[in-house]
């Protein structure tokens, strides 16, 4: 006979778990390139990110897409290899390599098995050192993004997120380029132009390497300087703009011929990560949108069953920063979610409950040992510390900051950084369908953008 | 390699319930998977996607947690959670800190027992609304984004359960009745047809223990499906054709291959790497970097536990001729058929095969999906040397065999067209 169990008892922990932070080792190697590592013994395994902190923001005007190119075309060659020799290499060792640019900084990547993890650094040292910048790979990889830039405009997610971009951050900031740029300014690139930026921008004094895995400390600083040190290029000064602009509240629309669904960006400019009210207007966030038992998410998809999910985020630059409320719904519902969104955004300066608070911190709290299991949330953890000039000891006082927060930081927090008359509404999708539900709108102009973010309504 | 070895233990409660543990005490977590045995394949012609809406609705609340408990719940206690459906399983899962284990068995037992006191009509038709969406965000609104089921629905006849999508099509979606639901669940979420792997830092016999406590009590069902599936085959050659809101041509090709760890089904998983897979790779090289007529190009070996698609996805540059790069692909496969591969192709497919297996092995929820997978297709979760070893043993003439066998068969060809504007 089985035992009957009362099966309404919800179980609780009997016991704390011991989690113990890895440490972080910090070095300098002799050409100011800055080194964070932690050993992880777990896996034969050793990655290495190098974080160039000259992004697609850096970007002269005439010429966006600039450091893109420079990324794409930098694995075209190096030393003795051609562009598919040079691949071939990595192929051989079975190791990866990529890189990668966003509006901050250039990515080089790799992945290696520890017994390939010798070549592999040498392979990649040769990428950063020797970079071949051959004139047909450069005419490829440039034809390339002329392609990618035709397919971005099919691909209604990447519009709503590229015309956001735009909208809340104008001409006059250089976060406004578009990381791939635009036929205008590719027209402009020139060979010329990757050399000079290689030789510019492309520097050990403003970057950082992050290396994590399976190997000694000892070893690797004499595996790095003995193949990276001779890389000593300067770093310029540019002319990126970071100051803040105001927007007042307007809808943008981009049509999207035929499209059953709306893409919807809801959001404004917010300040940079190093922000003192971090973790109140984190916690904030989650409450409102940050989690799949957020406000927003609970109203518009469990309760509403208007969408498959909706979500915010305070997104981060070096520099500045946004706050974003992101859904995909269908046409018909596109004018009441946006209004139950904009209500929720108001309803949250209101305050938040203790309830909320309370699930929201220990959430937080008891997820943290989670994020240090793959090497690669590892690298990740490691280069927010290096993109944001955050201190060594953050991990460390992360928990306490998470309990330090209060109820009045959290209320406080909702009415500084949630601003209802600044926000850009941008709208992918039924452009005839959609003017129609918004021509009463009362919170903003509707105006008809290009998919370049230019007014042409 | 030792590293692959991965030890366990399996059993089975009275009940019928498969139950495999693992230990791995890196990290004070604890990763909960249970497979149910029952995917898209298992649905019938009107009501197709109700495997996938399960998916849903049993996070919709059980007997004893209310809706939206589950995730309450487990994000409470710092844990992640999710699930997701194939043609042939569906399965679940929490990753939590280790002394939450209690709770998401609590959790996974009390759905798996429970669900359908719960249920409501209020439930069901909010989910069909959040599944409609979820199909036109991912499917009707995505670039090319009906190319799939396109070709599912004319690679296999109507009664093959690959035919449809597992999402399912949206009148079907928005026919399911409550009767639907709960016979479905009755038939296929049953105790002896699951396997529950808990993967972590835990102590062994309290683990037995707490598993016995949540899982032994609950009934299972007598229901036996018959499987008397014919191998498809295709009597000839389909060309496909449709207009999409996009810029580029596309071409999709698709033959019938091998089901999921059958003989072939390594050595064409290889094929696409060597066809696909790198910069140096052939159709890569050829079509993308020296020729440039194509933006992209992917071969993919797509198997499961009926059978196999093999598949290769060119994308057209802006005016450039989609026949000339379907002419290119099959030159390609002709001449792989006739000449094989070098040594150097087969070692660089075989060494990014290896790091990507011991990758694979980092987080605790991935490695329990595994167990779960290779206990469901090979009945020993243990297979992750015999796995790489199927890729190991592949050579020039398995290569060839395989491209002679599948690849000059009868396929389906769609070619998506952008729209033409109407200005």
């Amino acid at each position: 006979m089985l035992k009957k169990i009362d099966r309404s008892i919800i179980p609780q922990p009997k016991e704390e778990i011991k989690f113990n932070l890895p440490e972080i080792k910090t070095f300098l190697l002799s050409n100011g390139l800055k080194v964070l590592f932690v050993q992880r013994d777990f896996l034969p395994l050793i990655r290495i990110n190098l974080i160039a902190n000259c992004g697609s923001s850096f970007d002269p005007a005439e010429k966006k897409g600039l450091a893109n190119l420079f990324a794409m075309m930098i694995d075209e060659g190096a030393g003795e290899y051609n562009s598919l020799e040079l691949s071939e290499e990595f192929e051989l060792l079975g190791s990866s390599f990529s890189a990668t640019c966003n509006h901050d900084n250039v990515y080089l990547s790799i992945r290696a098995l520890t017994e390939n993890f010798e070549r592999t650094l040498e392979l990649f040292s040769l990428i950063i050192l020797k970079p071949r910048f051959n004139i047909n790979d450069f005419q490829r990889e440039k034809r390339k993004v002329e392609v990618k830039l035709l397919q971005q405009k099919d691909d209604p997610e990447e519009m709503a997120d590229l015309l956001f971009n735009k909208v809340i951050y104008f001409h006059d900031n250089s976060y406004s380029n578009p990381v791939l740029g635009d036929e205008t300014c590719l027209a402009n690139i020139n060979l010329e132009d990757i050399k000079n930026f290689y030789k510019d921008y492309f520097a050990p004094v403003n970057s950082q390497l992050i290396v994590t895995g399976n190997i000694q400390p000892e070893k690797l600083i004499n595996l790095l300087e003995s193949n990276l040190s001779s890389w000593n290029n300067i770093n310029k000064a540019s002319s990126a703009k970071f100051g803040k602009t105001v927007n007042t509240s307007k809808v943008y629309i981009l049509n999207k011929e035929n499209a059953v669904q709306t893409e919807v960006r809801i959001g404004h400019q917010s300040e940079k990560r190093q922000t003192p009210d971090y973790f109140a207007r984190t916690v904030m966030n989650m409450i409102l949108g940050g989690q799949f038992t957020s406000r927003l998410n609970l109203n518009l998809r469990e309760q509403k069953g208007f969408t498959y999910g909706v979500s915010s985020t305070f997104s981060y630059y070096k520099y500045s920063g946004d706050f974003c409320v992101s859904t995909s719904v269908s046409t018909e519902n596109t004018f009441a979610a946006v209004n139950e969104i904009l209500n929720e955004l108001k309803k949250i300066k209101d305050g938040v409950t203790i309830q909320e608070l309370d699930f929201t911190l220990s959430s937080m709290i008891r997820r943290f040992p989670s994020q240090f299991e793959s090497d690669n949330q590892m690298v990740s953890n490691l280069s927010l510390l290096a993109i944001h000039d955050l201190p060594l000891s953050y991990f460390n006082n992360y928990l306490q900051n998470v309990r330090n927060v209060t109820i009045e930081e959290v209320n406080k927090s909702a009415l500084l950084n949630i601003r209802l008359d600044e926000l850009s509404i941008v709208l992918v999708g039924n452009r005839i369908k959609l003017l129609d539900s918004f021509s009463n709108f009362s919170k903003g102009t509707v105006q008809i953008i290009n998919e370049n973010g230019q007014i042409i309504e | 390699m030792k590293i692959l070895n991965i030890e366990y233990e399996k059993y089975n409660l009275s009940n019928g319930l498969q139950v495999i543990l693992h230990q791995n005490k890196n990290l004070p977590l604890a990763a909960i998977n249970i497979w149910y045995k029952v995917g898209s394949a298992f649905e019938t012609r009107g009501k197709t996607g109700l495997a996938h809406l399960f998916e849903h609705m049993m996070f919709q609340g059980s007997e004893n947690a209310a809706k939206e408990m589950h995730f309450r719940l487990i994000q409470e206690a710092g844990g992640t959670l999710n699930g997701s459906t194939t043609f042939d399983r569906t399965n679940y899962y929490e990753k939590v800190p280790s002394n939450f284990l209690e709770l998401a068995l609590w959790l996974e037992s009390d759905r798996m027992g429970f669900l359908l006191p719960a249920l409501t009509l209020e439930k069901l038709d909010n989910q069909k609304g959040v599944v409609s969406n979820e199909r036109l965000e991912r499917y009707e609104n995505q670039p090319y984004g009906l190319a799939w089921e396109k070709i599912l629905a004319a690679l296999f006849k109507k009664e093959f359960p690959y035919s449809w999508p597992t999402i399912g099509y949206l009148e079907d979606i928005q026919s399911y009745t409550l009767e639907d639901v709960s016979t479905f669940f009755k038939n296929y979420y049953s105790p002896h047809n699951a396997c529950l792997v808990i993967a972590g830092d835990f102590d062994t016999d309290h683990c037995k223990k707490l598993v016995e406590k949540y899982f032994e009590s609950i009934q299972s069902n007598s229901f036996i499906r018959n499987d008397n599936i014919e191998k498809p085959s295709l009597e000839k050659t389909i060309y496909l054709q449709y207009e999409d809101n996009v810029q580029l041509e596309r071409i999709y090709l698709a033959w019938h291959s091998d089901k999921a760890y059958s003989n072939d089904d390594a050595a064409l998983d290889t094929l696409a790497d060597i066809l696909s897979g790198s910069k140096n790779s052939r159709l890569y090289k050829k079509l993308v970097f020296e020729k440039e007529i194509a933006q992209d190009v992917s071969a993919m070996q797509i198997s499961g536990k009926l059978t196999g698609i093999f598949m290769i996805v060119a994308t057209a540059k802006p005016g450039k001729d989609i026949s000339e790069i379907k002419q290119d692909i099959f030159d390609e496969i002709q001449h792989l058929e006739t000449h094989g591969v070098i040594e150097r192709e087969l070692l660089k497919s075989k060494n990014g095969i290896k790091a990507s297996f011991i990758n694979s092995l980092q987080q605790i929820d991935n490695l329990a999906d595994h167990l779960n997978s290779y206990n469901y297709f090979l009945g020993e979760p243990n297979s992750f040397i015999s796995d790489l070893n199927r890729y190991e043993s592949i050579n020039s003439t398995s290569l060839k065999m395989v491209a002679s066998k599948y690849l000059t068969q009868n396929y389906v060809e769609l070619i998506v067209k952008p729209l033409k504007k109407v200005c």
